[in-house]
Protein backbone atom coordinates (compact mmCIF):
# COMPACT_ATOMS: atom_id res chain seq x y z
CA UNK A 1 0.00 0.00 0.00
CA UNK A 2 1.25 3.21 -0.73
CA UNK A 3 2.12 6.03 1.70
CA UNK A 4 -1.50 7.24 0.78
CA UNK A 5 -4.80 5.76 0.17
CA UNK A 6 -5.47 8.78 -2.02
CA UNK A 7 -3.34 11.56 -3.19
CA UNK A 8 -5.47 14.44 -4.63
CA UNK A 9 -3.09 17.31 -6.30
CA UNK A 10 -3.88 20.48 -7.51
CA UNK A 11 -7.51 18.78 -9.00
CA UNK A 12 -9.03 21.29 -11.25
CA UNK A 13 -12.60 20.38 -12.72
CA UNK A 14 -15.19 22.70 -15.08
CA UNK A 15 -18.02 21.45 -16.83
CA UNK A 16 -19.23 23.25 -20.29
CA UNK A 17 -22.81 25.56 -19.48
CA UNK A 18 -25.55 23.59 -20.74
CA UNK A 19 -26.85 24.63 -24.19
CA UNK A 20 -30.07 25.12 -25.09
CA UNK A 21 -31.90 25.44 -28.50
CA UNK A 22 -30.25 24.48 -31.54
CA UNK A 23 -26.85 24.57 -29.56
CA UNK A 24 -27.82 21.89 -27.50
CA UNK A 25 -26.43 20.00 -30.49
CA UNK A 26 -23.19 21.28 -30.08
CA UNK A 27 -23.26 20.43 -26.47
CA UNK A 28 -20.76 17.57 -26.44
CA UNK A 29 -17.81 19.82 -28.01
CA UNK A 30 -18.70 23.00 -25.94
CA UNK A 31 -15.57 24.58 -24.13
CA UNK A 32 -15.86 23.60 -20.43
CA UNK A 33 -15.95 27.44 -18.54
CA UNK A 34 -17.78 26.41 -15.45
CA UNK A 35 -15.09 25.56 -12.33
CA UNK A 36 -16.49 22.73 -9.78
CA UNK A 37 -13.54 22.30 -8.48
CA UNK A 38 -10.28 24.94 -7.98
CA UNK A 39 -7.08 23.21 -7.69
CA UNK A 40 -7.35 21.19 -4.67
CA UNK A 41 -4.93 19.11 -2.90
CA UNK A 42 -5.31 16.57 0.08
CA UNK A 43 -3.95 12.74 1.13
CA UNK A 44 -6.13 10.40 2.92
CA UNK A 45 -3.82 8.19 4.63
CA UNK A 46 -4.33 4.35 4.64
CA UNK A 47 -6.76 3.08 7.09
CA UNK A 48 -8.15 6.91 7.66
CA UNK A 49 -12.06 8.31 7.49
CA UNK A 50 -12.01 11.86 6.09
CA UNK A 51 -15.62 13.74 5.47
CA UNK A 52 -16.29 16.24 2.80
CA UNK A 53 -18.69 19.05 4.00
CA UNK A 54 -20.12 21.90 1.99
CA UNK A 55 -22.64 23.12 0.56
CA UNK A 56 -24.77 21.65 -2.49
CA UNK A 57 -22.22 22.63 -5.49
CA UNK A 58 -19.26 22.50 -3.03
CA UNK A 59 -17.43 20.07 -5.46
CA UNK A 60 -18.05 16.82 -2.65
CA UNK A 61 -19.47 14.38 -5.56
CA UNK A 62 -17.66 16.18 -8.17
CA UNK A 63 -14.53 14.70 -6.36
CA UNK A 64 -15.50 11.38 -5.55
CA UNK A 65 -16.55 11.21 -9.20
CA UNK A 66 -13.49 11.69 -10.49
CA UNK A 67 -11.87 9.32 -8.10
CA UNK A 68 -14.22 6.33 -9.00
CA UNK A 69 -13.53 6.91 -12.65
CA UNK A 70 -16.35 7.96 -13.45
CA UNK A 71 -14.72 11.81 -14.73
CA UNK A 72 -11.83 12.83 -15.88
CA UNK A 73 -11.01 15.67 -14.66
CA UNK A 74 -9.53 19.05 -16.27
CA UNK A 75 -6.17 19.47 -14.60
CA UNK A 76 -4.40 18.10 -11.90
CA UNK A 77 -4.13 14.25 -10.40
CA UNK A 78 -6.20 12.19 -8.67
CA UNK A 79 -4.86 8.81 -7.20
CA UNK A 80 -6.06 5.87 -5.87
CA UNK A 81 -3.92 3.07 -4.09
CA UNK A 82 -1.07 4.24 -6.12
CA UNK A 83 -3.01 4.74 -9.30
CA UNK A 84 -3.62 7.51 -11.73
CA UNK A 85 -8.12 7.63 -12.20
CA UNK A 86 -7.84 8.99 -15.37
CA UNK A 87 -5.04 7.30 -16.87
CA UNK A 88 -5.43 3.59 -15.17
CA UNK A 89 -9.04 3.35 -14.01
CA UNK A 90 -9.46 -0.37 -14.26
CA UNK A 91 -6.74 -0.60 -11.63
CA UNK A 92 -8.00 2.30 -9.63
CA UNK A 93 -11.81 0.28 -10.01
CA UNK A 94 -9.99 -2.80 -8.18
CA UNK A 95 -9.11 -0.76 -5.61
CA UNK A 96 -11.83 1.35 -5.03
CA UNK A 97 -15.90 0.35 -3.60
CA UNK A 98 -18.13 3.42 -4.52
CA UNK A 99 -21.79 4.12 -3.07
CA UNK A 100 -23.36 7.08 -4.40
CA UNK A 101 -25.97 6.72 -1.69
CA UNK A 102 -29.18 6.27 -3.73
CA UNK A 103 -31.70 3.67 -4.08
CA UNK A 104 -31.25 2.78 -7.13
CA UNK A 105 -28.88 0.80 -9.37
CA UNK A 106 -30.34 -2.33 -8.82
CA UNK A 107 -31.90 -5.08 -11.62
CA UNK A 108 -35.47 -4.41 -9.98
CA UNK A 109 -36.84 -8.08 -10.79
CA UNK A 110 -33.33 -10.01 -9.76
CA UNK A 111 -33.17 -11.08 -6.19
CA UNK A 112 -30.68 -9.40 -3.82
CA UNK A 113 -28.08 -12.11 -3.94
CA UNK A 114 -28.26 -11.96 -7.52
CA UNK A 115 -27.79 -8.89 -8.41
CA UNK A 116 -24.54 -8.92 -5.76
CA UNK A 117 -23.34 -12.46 -7.58
CA UNK A 118 -23.60 -10.11 -10.73
CA UNK A 119 -21.95 -7.60 -9.45
CA UNK A 120 -18.88 -9.33 -7.68
CA UNK A 121 -18.42 -11.14 -10.95
CA UNK A 122 -17.82 -8.33 -12.79
CA UNK A 123 -15.35 -7.85 -9.98
CA UNK A 124 -13.42 -11.06 -10.48
CA UNK A 125 -14.90 -12.51 -7.45
CA UNK A 126 -15.91 -16.24 -7.97
CA UNK A 127 -17.15 -19.41 -6.58
CA UNK A 128 -17.18 -20.53 -2.72
CA UNK A 129 -14.98 -16.77 -2.68
CA UNK A 130 -18.03 -15.08 -3.61
CA UNK A 131 -20.49 -16.77 -1.83
CA UNK A 132 -18.73 -16.62 1.65
CA UNK A 133 -18.22 -13.30 1.49
CA UNK A 134 -22.03 -12.19 0.34
CA UNK A 135 -23.39 -14.67 3.33
CA UNK A 136 -20.40 -12.98 6.01
CA UNK A 137 -21.51 -9.31 4.61
CA UNK A 138 -25.04 -10.12 4.02
CA UNK A 139 -25.42 -11.70 7.88
CA UNK A 140 -23.12 -8.18 9.42
CA UNK A 141 -25.79 -5.75 7.36
CA UNK A 142 -28.68 -8.39 8.38
CA UNK A 143 -29.56 -8.41 4.97
CA UNK A 144 -29.51 -12.51 5.20
CA UNK A 145 -33.49 -12.89 4.59
CA UNK A 146 -34.30 -10.07 2.66
CA UNK A 147 -30.90 -10.36 -0.14
CA UNK A 148 -33.37 -13.85 -1.05
CA UNK A 149 -35.96 -11.35 -2.26
CA UNK A 150 -36.52 -9.72 -5.59
CA UNK A 151 -35.07 -5.66 -5.30
CA UNK A 152 -38.29 -4.53 -6.41
CA UNK A 153 -39.76 -5.77 -3.07
CA UNK A 154 -37.36 -4.00 -0.38
CA UNK A 155 -37.55 -0.83 1.31
CA UNK A 156 -35.12 1.92 0.14
CA UNK A 157 -32.91 1.46 3.51
CA UNK A 158 -32.44 -1.71 2.46
CA UNK A 159 -31.70 -1.27 -0.56
CA UNK A 160 -28.73 1.27 0.41
CA UNK A 161 -28.12 -0.98 3.06
CA UNK A 162 -27.63 -3.94 0.12
CA UNK A 163 -25.33 -0.89 -2.14
CA UNK A 164 -23.04 -0.43 0.51
CA UNK A 165 -22.86 -4.01 0.73
CA UNK A 166 -22.15 -4.28 -2.58
CA UNK A 167 -19.20 -1.80 -2.92
CA UNK A 168 -17.51 -3.67 -0.12
CA UNK A 169 -18.12 -7.40 -1.71
CA UNK A 170 -14.27 -7.25 -3.58
CA UNK A 171 -12.75 -5.81 -0.44
CA UNK A 172 -11.96 -2.87 -1.78
CA UNK A 173 -8.76 -0.85 0.17
CA UNK A 174 -10.60 2.66 -0.53
CA UNK A 175 -14.28 3.21 0.24
CA UNK A 176 -16.07 6.01 -1.40
CA UNK A 177 -19.38 7.20 -0.10
CA UNK A 178 -21.93 9.72 -1.24
CA UNK A 179 -24.41 10.83 1.41
CA UNK A 180 -24.30 6.97 2.78
CA UNK A 181 -27.34 7.57 4.67
CA UNK A 182 -29.66 10.53 2.58
CA UNK A 183 -32.32 7.91 2.18
CA UNK A 184 -32.06 5.68 5.60
CA UNK A 185 -34.06 6.47 8.86
CA UNK A 186 -32.82 7.51 12.32
CA UNK A 187 -32.55 4.03 13.27
CA UNK A 188 -31.07 2.36 10.15
CA UNK A 189 -28.54 5.05 10.19
CA UNK A 190 -27.04 4.89 13.23
CA UNK A 191 -26.36 1.17 12.53
CA UNK A 192 -25.07 1.86 9.46
CA UNK A 193 -22.40 4.29 11.18
CA UNK A 194 -21.65 2.01 13.54
CA UNK A 195 -20.97 -0.99 10.97
CA UNK A 196 -19.04 1.57 9.21
CA UNK A 197 -16.76 2.47 12.73
CA UNK A 198 -16.28 -1.19 13.63
CA UNK A 199 -16.10 -3.56 10.96
CA UNK A 200 -15.32 -1.53 7.89
CA UNK A 201 -13.08 1.32 9.38
CA UNK A 202 -11.45 -0.69 12.38
CA UNK A 203 -11.44 -4.33 11.53
CA UNK A 204 -10.85 -4.05 8.15
CA UNK A 205 -8.77 -0.79 7.99
CA UNK A 206 -10.38 0.27 4.58
CA UNK A 207 -10.07 4.05 3.93
CA UNK A 208 -12.73 6.07 4.00
CA UNK A 209 -13.51 9.30 2.04
CA UNK A 210 -17.32 10.32 2.75
CA UNK A 211 -19.55 13.20 1.75
CA UNK A 212 -22.07 14.33 4.32
CA UNK A 213 -24.83 16.72 5.08
CA UNK A 214 -25.03 15.58 8.75
CA UNK A 215 -23.02 16.69 11.10
CA UNK A 216 -23.12 14.09 13.94
CA UNK A 217 -22.12 11.48 11.24
CA UNK A 218 -19.16 13.32 10.38
CA UNK A 219 -17.71 13.71 13.91
CA UNK A 220 -18.60 9.90 14.62
CA UNK A 221 -17.04 8.69 11.81
CA UNK A 222 -14.44 11.10 10.18
CA UNK A 223 -10.64 11.22 11.60
CA UNK A 224 -10.84 14.33 9.58
CA UNK A 225 -12.99 16.87 8.01
CA UNK A 226 -12.27 18.17 4.39
CA UNK A 227 -14.18 21.55 4.00
CA UNK A 228 -14.92 22.50 0.47
CA UNK A 229 -16.58 25.61 -0.58
CA UNK A 230 -16.98 27.10 -4.59
CA UNK A 231 -14.37 24.43 -5.36
CA UNK A 232 -12.06 25.27 -2.95
CA UNK A 233 -10.55 23.47 -0.35
CA UNK A 234 -10.97 25.71 2.51
CA UNK A 235 -9.64 23.69 5.44
CA UNK A 236 -8.69 19.95 6.28
CA UNK A 237 -8.31 19.22 9.87
CA UNK A 238 -9.55 16.70 13.17
CA UNK A 239 -13.00 18.11 14.16
CA UNK A 240 -11.58 19.56 17.14
CA UNK A 241 -9.13 21.40 15.65
CA UNK A 242 -11.33 23.08 13.13
CA UNK A 243 -13.47 24.33 16.02
CA UNK A 244 -10.71 25.43 17.79
CA UNK A 245 -9.31 27.56 14.44
CA UNK A 246 -12.42 28.96 14.16
CA UNK A 247 -12.97 29.62 17.82
CA UNK A 248 -16.47 27.40 17.35
CA UNK A 249 -18.03 25.17 19.75
CA UNK A 250 -19.64 23.25 17.15
CA UNK A 251 -18.78 21.85 13.78
CA UNK A 252 -21.57 23.92 12.24
CA UNK A 253 -20.56 26.94 13.80
CA UNK A 254 -17.26 26.33 12.58
CA UNK A 255 -18.25 25.28 8.92
CA UNK A 256 -19.89 28.69 8.91
CA UNK A 257 -17.11 31.28 10.50
CA UNK A 258 -14.92 29.11 7.79
CA UNK A 259 -17.05 29.57 4.42
CA UNK A 260 -18.83 32.34 5.42
CA UNK A 261 -21.87 30.48 5.00
CA UNK A 262 -24.78 31.40 7.79
CA UNK A 263 -25.30 28.32 9.81
CA UNK A 264 -28.72 27.15 8.33
CA UNK A 265 -27.45 26.55 4.82
CA UNK A 266 -25.64 23.36 6.28
CA UNK A 267 -29.43 22.50 8.34
CA UNK A 268 -31.50 22.81 4.95
CA UNK A 269 -29.50 20.73 3.48
CA UNK A 270 -29.27 17.88 6.11
CA UNK A 271 -31.71 15.17 6.15
CA UNK A 272 -34.13 15.18 8.73
CA UNK B 1 -9.77 -12.57 -24.37
CA UNK B 2 -11.58 -15.52 -22.14
CA UNK B 3 -12.38 -12.75 -19.43
CA UNK B 4 -14.14 -10.60 -22.28
CA UNK B 5 -16.07 -13.91 -23.33
CA UNK B 6 -17.16 -14.55 -19.64
CA UNK B 7 -18.32 -11.13 -19.06
CA UNK B 8 -20.44 -11.34 -22.00
CA UNK B 9 -22.11 -14.60 -20.57
CA UNK B 10 -22.66 -12.93 -17.26
CA UNK B 11 -24.75 -10.19 -19.06
CA UNK B 12 -26.19 -12.89 -21.19
CA UNK B 13 -27.18 -14.75 -17.99
CA UNK B 14 -28.85 -11.52 -16.44
CA UNK B 15 -30.70 -11.56 -18.86
CA UNK B 16 -32.14 -14.86 -19.29
CA UNK B 17 -33.21 -14.69 -14.99
CA UNK B 18 -34.55 -11.03 -16.04
CA UNK B 19 -36.68 -12.66 -18.69
CA UNK B 20 -37.50 -15.47 -16.63
CA UNK B 21 -39.70 -13.50 -14.12
CA UNK B 22 -41.86 -12.49 -17.39
CA UNK B 23 -43.72 -15.95 -18.40
CA UNK B 24 -46.32 -14.72 -20.28
CA UNK B 25 -44.69 -12.97 -23.54
CA UNK B 26 -43.00 -16.36 -24.77
CA UNK B 27 -46.88 -17.78 -25.11
CA UNK B 28 -47.99 -14.28 -26.64
CA UNK B 29 -44.45 -14.77 -29.15
CA UNK B 30 -45.74 -17.80 -30.01
CA UNK B 31 -49.70 -17.07 -31.09
CA UNK B 32 -48.01 -13.59 -32.72
CA UNK B 33 -46.23 -15.42 -34.70
CA UNK B 34 -48.71 -17.95 -35.72
CA UNK B 35 -50.93 -14.87 -36.83
CA UNK B 36 -47.85 -13.32 -38.54
CA UNK B 37 -47.28 -16.22 -40.62
CA UNK B 38 -50.98 -16.52 -41.82
CA UNK B 39 -50.99 -13.31 -42.35
CA UNK B 40 -47.87 -13.40 -45.17
CA UNK B 41 -48.97 -17.03 -46.63
CA UNK B 42 -52.72 -15.19 -47.48
CA UNK B 43 -51.79 -12.45 -48.82
CA UNK B 44 -49.01 -13.86 -51.12
CA UNK B 45 -52.11 -16.46 -52.30
CA UNK B 46 -53.75 -12.95 -52.98
CA UNK B 47 -50.98 -11.44 -54.48
CA UNK B 48 -49.98 -14.28 -56.92
CA UNK B 49 -49.19 -13.80 -60.34
CA UNK B 50 -46.81 -14.87 -62.93
CA UNK B 51 -45.60 -11.52 -63.25
CA UNK B 52 -44.73 -11.95 -59.55
CA UNK B 53 -43.08 -15.60 -60.07
CA UNK B 54 -40.84 -14.42 -63.06
CA UNK B 55 -39.56 -11.44 -60.65
CA UNK B 56 -38.78 -14.04 -57.45
CA UNK B 57 -35.96 -16.39 -57.73
CA UNK B 58 -36.97 -20.05 -59.58
CA UNK B 59 -38.74 -22.26 -57.40
CA UNK B 60 -39.40 -19.50 -54.82
CA UNK B 61 -43.00 -18.92 -53.51
CA UNK B 62 -44.10 -15.31 -52.66
CA UNK B 63 -44.92 -16.49 -49.17
CA UNK B 64 -41.80 -18.18 -48.54
CA UNK B 65 -39.60 -14.91 -49.96
CA UNK B 66 -41.47 -12.34 -48.04
CA UNK B 67 -41.98 -14.34 -44.79
CA UNK B 68 -37.77 -14.82 -44.71
CA UNK B 69 -37.66 -10.81 -45.37
CA UNK B 70 -39.56 -10.23 -42.72
CA UNK B 71 -38.61 -11.85 -40.23
CA UNK B 72 -34.92 -11.84 -40.59
CA UNK B 73 -35.45 -7.67 -41.21
CA UNK B 74 -35.93 -8.20 -37.33
CA UNK B 75 -32.24 -8.65 -37.03
CA UNK B 76 -31.67 -4.95 -37.93
CA UNK B 77 -34.65 -3.98 -35.60
CA UNK B 78 -32.55 -5.62 -32.79
CA UNK B 79 -29.01 -4.56 -33.51
CA UNK B 80 -30.52 -1.03 -33.71
CA UNK B 81 -32.74 -0.79 -30.78
CA UNK B 82 -30.76 -3.22 -28.18
CA UNK B 83 -27.89 -0.98 -27.68
CA UNK B 84 -29.72 2.29 -27.57
CA UNK B 85 -32.48 0.12 -25.07
CA UNK B 86 -29.67 -1.42 -23.05
CA UNK B 87 -27.95 1.98 -22.45
CA UNK B 88 -31.48 3.85 -22.03
CA UNK B 89 -32.34 1.31 -19.14
CA UNK B 90 -28.78 1.17 -17.47
CA UNK B 91 -29.29 4.80 -17.38
CA UNK B 92 -32.93 4.84 -16.13
CA UNK B 93 -32.63 2.35 -13.81
CA UNK B 94 -29.30 3.67 -11.73
CA UNK B 95 -27.65 0.80 -12.87
CA UNK B 96 -24.59 2.12 -15.44
CA UNK B 97 -22.91 4.00 -12.46
CA UNK B 98 -22.39 0.81 -10.88
CA UNK B 99 -21.57 -0.94 -13.28
CA UNK B 100 -18.98 1.26 -14.91
CA UNK B 101 -17.47 1.24 -11.69
CA UNK B 102 -16.46 -2.56 -11.90
CA UNK B 103 -13.74 -4.06 -13.96
CA UNK B 104 -16.07 -4.38 -16.95
CA UNK B 105 -15.60 -1.64 -19.88
CA UNK B 106 -18.63 -0.29 -21.20
CA UNK B 107 -18.65 -1.50 -25.24
CA UNK B 108 -18.42 -5.10 -22.73
CA UNK B 109 -21.04 -4.44 -21.28
CA UNK B 110 -23.43 -3.03 -23.95
CA UNK B 111 -22.33 -5.86 -26.02
CA UNK B 112 -23.21 -8.19 -23.52
CA UNK B 113 -26.73 -7.01 -23.31
CA UNK B 114 -27.41 -6.94 -27.04
CA UNK B 115 -26.82 -10.60 -26.92
CA UNK B 116 -30.14 -11.74 -25.35
CA UNK B 117 -31.92 -9.47 -27.91
CA UNK B 118 -30.38 -11.55 -30.49
CA UNK B 119 -30.74 -14.70 -29.02
CA UNK B 120 -34.59 -13.64 -28.71
CA UNK B 121 -35.04 -12.45 -32.38
CA UNK B 122 -33.92 -15.50 -33.19
CA UNK B 123 -36.30 -17.58 -31.25
CA UNK B 124 -38.72 -15.82 -33.02
CA UNK B 125 -37.61 -16.63 -36.15
CA UNK B 126 -37.62 -20.60 -35.72
CA UNK B 127 -41.37 -19.66 -34.47
CA UNK B 128 -42.18 -17.95 -37.30
CA UNK B 129 -40.08 -20.56 -39.62
CA UNK B 130 -41.61 -23.75 -37.59
CA UNK B 131 -45.43 -22.16 -38.04
CA UNK B 132 -44.39 -21.47 -41.41
CA UNK B 133 -43.44 -25.18 -42.26
CA UNK B 134 -45.91 -26.97 -40.25
CA UNK B 135 -49.09 -25.02 -41.92
CA UNK B 136 -48.14 -23.05 -44.57
CA UNK B 137 -45.57 -25.49 -46.38
CA UNK B 138 -42.69 -22.78 -46.02
CA UNK B 139 -40.20 -25.03 -47.66
CA UNK B 140 -37.68 -25.71 -44.77
CA UNK B 141 -36.68 -28.41 -45.72
CA UNK B 142 -34.63 -27.38 -48.51
CA UNK B 143 -32.63 -25.55 -46.52
CA UNK B 144 -28.31 -25.41 -45.76
CA UNK B 145 -28.11 -25.34 -41.94
CA UNK B 146 -24.78 -24.49 -41.82
CA UNK B 147 -24.88 -21.62 -44.67
CA UNK B 148 -27.80 -20.20 -42.57
CA UNK B 149 -25.68 -19.88 -39.52
CA UNK B 150 -22.87 -18.83 -40.65
CA UNK B 151 -25.20 -15.91 -42.30
CA UNK B 152 -26.68 -15.24 -39.25
CA UNK B 153 -23.80 -14.37 -37.51
CA UNK B 154 -22.14 -12.78 -40.46
CA UNK B 155 -25.48 -10.78 -40.53
CA UNK B 156 -25.29 -9.91 -36.78
CA UNK B 157 -22.06 -8.70 -36.52
CA UNK B 158 -22.34 -6.12 -39.35
CA UNK B 159 -25.44 -5.01 -38.06
CA UNK B 160 -23.93 -4.38 -34.34
CA UNK B 161 -22.11 -1.62 -35.70
CA UNK B 162 -24.49 0.23 -36.73
CA UNK B 163 -26.30 -0.43 -33.27
CA UNK B 164 -23.07 0.56 -31.35
CA UNK B 165 -23.07 3.86 -33.48
CA UNK B 166 -26.25 4.48 -32.56
CA UNK B 167 -26.14 4.25 -28.98
CA UNK B 168 -22.68 6.39 -29.29
CA UNK B 169 -24.98 9.28 -30.42
CA UNK B 170 -27.22 8.34 -27.97
CA UNK B 171 -24.81 8.70 -25.23
CA UNK B 172 -23.68 11.97 -26.65
CA UNK B 173 -27.34 13.66 -27.33
CA UNK B 174 -29.32 11.94 -25.40
CA UNK B 175 -32.16 11.58 -27.71
CA UNK B 176 -32.50 8.75 -29.59
CA UNK B 177 -31.05 9.10 -33.06
CA UNK B 178 -32.78 10.06 -35.88
CA UNK B 179 -30.73 8.21 -38.53
CA UNK B 180 -31.65 5.18 -36.80
CA UNK B 181 -34.88 5.46 -37.72
CA UNK B 182 -33.81 6.71 -41.54
CA UNK B 183 -31.94 3.78 -41.67
CA UNK B 184 -34.54 1.17 -40.54
CA UNK B 185 -37.28 2.84 -43.44
CA UNK B 186 -34.96 3.25 -46.38
CA UNK B 187 -33.83 -0.48 -45.48
CA UNK B 188 -37.52 -1.57 -45.68
CA UNK B 189 -38.06 -0.13 -48.80
CA UNK B 190 -34.49 -0.76 -50.83
CA UNK B 191 -33.50 -4.21 -48.74
CA UNK B 192 -35.09 -6.25 -50.39
CA UNK B 193 -37.51 -7.55 -47.30
CA UNK B 194 -40.92 -7.88 -49.77
CA UNK B 195 -40.16 -7.57 -52.88
CA UNK B 196 -36.85 -7.98 -55.03
CA UNK B 197 -34.12 -5.16 -55.44
CA UNK B 198 -34.42 -5.95 -58.90
CA UNK B 199 -37.82 -4.12 -59.73
CA UNK B 200 -36.36 -1.31 -57.96
CA UNK B 201 -35.00 2.45 -60.03
CA UNK B 202 -31.81 1.88 -60.89
CA UNK B 203 -30.55 5.13 -58.69
CA UNK B 204 -33.12 2.90 -55.96
CA UNK B 205 -30.45 -0.16 -56.62
CA UNK B 206 -27.15 1.64 -56.38
CA UNK B 207 -28.52 2.68 -52.45
CA UNK B 208 -29.77 -0.85 -52.14
CA UNK B 209 -26.48 -2.24 -52.78
CA UNK B 210 -24.56 0.07 -50.41
CA UNK B 211 -26.77 -1.41 -47.67
CA UNK B 212 -25.63 -4.51 -45.40
CA UNK B 213 -29.50 -5.69 -45.22
CA UNK B 214 -29.57 -6.18 -48.71
CA UNK B 215 -26.44 -9.11 -48.81
CA UNK B 216 -28.81 -10.35 -45.53
CA UNK B 217 -31.22 -11.38 -46.90
CA UNK B 218 -30.00 -12.25 -50.62
CA UNK B 219 -27.78 -14.78 -48.54
CA UNK B 220 -30.47 -16.07 -46.02
CA UNK B 221 -32.58 -17.02 -48.96
CA UNK B 222 -30.21 -18.18 -50.40
CA UNK B 223 -29.33 -20.85 -47.62
CA UNK B 224 -33.28 -21.12 -46.55
CA UNK B 225 -34.91 -21.15 -49.70
CA UNK B 226 -32.23 -22.46 -52.13
CA UNK B 227 -30.19 -24.96 -50.25
CA UNK B 228 -27.24 -22.40 -51.45
CA UNK B 229 -23.46 -23.73 -49.84
CA UNK B 230 -21.25 -21.25 -48.76
CA UNK B 231 -19.45 -20.82 -52.24
CA UNK B 232 -22.94 -19.47 -53.63
CA UNK B 233 -23.32 -16.98 -51.57
CA UNK B 234 -20.29 -16.52 -50.86
CA UNK B 235 -19.69 -12.96 -53.47
CA UNK B 236 -23.28 -11.48 -50.11
CA UNK B 237 -21.33 -13.24 -47.46
CA UNK B 238 -18.11 -11.69 -48.19
CA UNK B 239 -19.60 -8.03 -48.43
CA UNK B 240 -21.07 -8.79 -44.99
CA UNK B 241 -18.10 -9.39 -43.68
CA UNK B 242 -16.18 -6.19 -45.24
CA UNK B 243 -18.96 -4.35 -43.39
CA UNK B 244 -18.45 -6.06 -40.51
CA UNK B 245 -14.83 -5.26 -40.51
CA UNK B 246 -15.40 -1.52 -41.43
CA UNK B 247 -18.23 -0.66 -39.24
CA UNK B 248 -17.37 -2.47 -35.94
CA UNK B 249 -14.32 -1.62 -35.10
CA UNK B 250 -15.49 2.20 -35.97
CA UNK B 251 -18.06 1.95 -34.43
CA UNK B 252 -16.44 0.90 -30.75
CA UNK B 253 -14.10 3.80 -31.70
CA UNK B 254 -16.92 6.13 -31.46
CA UNK B 255 -18.53 4.74 -28.98
CA UNK B 256 -14.92 4.89 -26.41
CA UNK B 257 -14.34 8.52 -27.80
CA UNK B 258 -18.62 9.65 -26.69
CA UNK B 259 -17.83 7.84 -23.70
CA UNK B 260 -14.70 10.01 -22.94
CA UNK B 261 -16.90 13.31 -23.59
CA UNK B 262 -19.11 12.20 -21.13
CA UNK B 263 -16.88 12.03 -18.68
CA UNK B 264 -15.10 15.40 -19.87
CA UNK B 265 -18.46 16.72 -19.59
CA UNK B 266 -20.21 14.95 -16.42
CA UNK B 267 -23.54 13.93 -18.43
CA UNK B 268 -22.58 10.43 -18.60
CA UNK B 269 -25.93 9.71 -16.51
CA UNK B 270 -27.82 12.81 -17.72
CA UNK B 271 -30.98 12.07 -19.50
Amino acid sequence: MPDSAITIDRLEKSFPRAQSGWRALLQPFASPTMQALRGISFDVRPGEAVALLGTNGAGKSTLLRILSTLLLPTRGRAVVAGHDSAREPAAVRRHLGYHAGSDLGFYARLTGEENLRFFGQLNDLSGSYLSSRIATLSAQFELRGAIENQVRTLSSGTVQRLSLLRALLHEPKVLLLDEPTRSLDALAAADFRRFLKTEVLQRQGTSLLFASHTLSEIEFLADRVAILNEGNLVAIETSAALKSRSGATTLEDAFSRLTGHSPHSLQELAPS
Amino acid sequence: MMRTLRDLLLFFQRDVRIASTYRSPFVLELVEALFGAAMFYYVARFVDSPELRNALPQGTTYFAYALVGFIFFDYLHAALDSFDHTLEEARDTGTLEPLLVTQVSLPVALIGSSIYPFVLTTLRVAIYLGWGFILFGFPLRSANWLSVVIVLVATMLSFSGLGIFSSAFLLLFKRGNPSKWFFLGISSVVGGMLFPVGILPSWLQIIAHLNPVTYALDAMRGALLDGAGLRAIGYSLLVLVLFTILLLPTSILAFSWALKRTKINGTLSHR
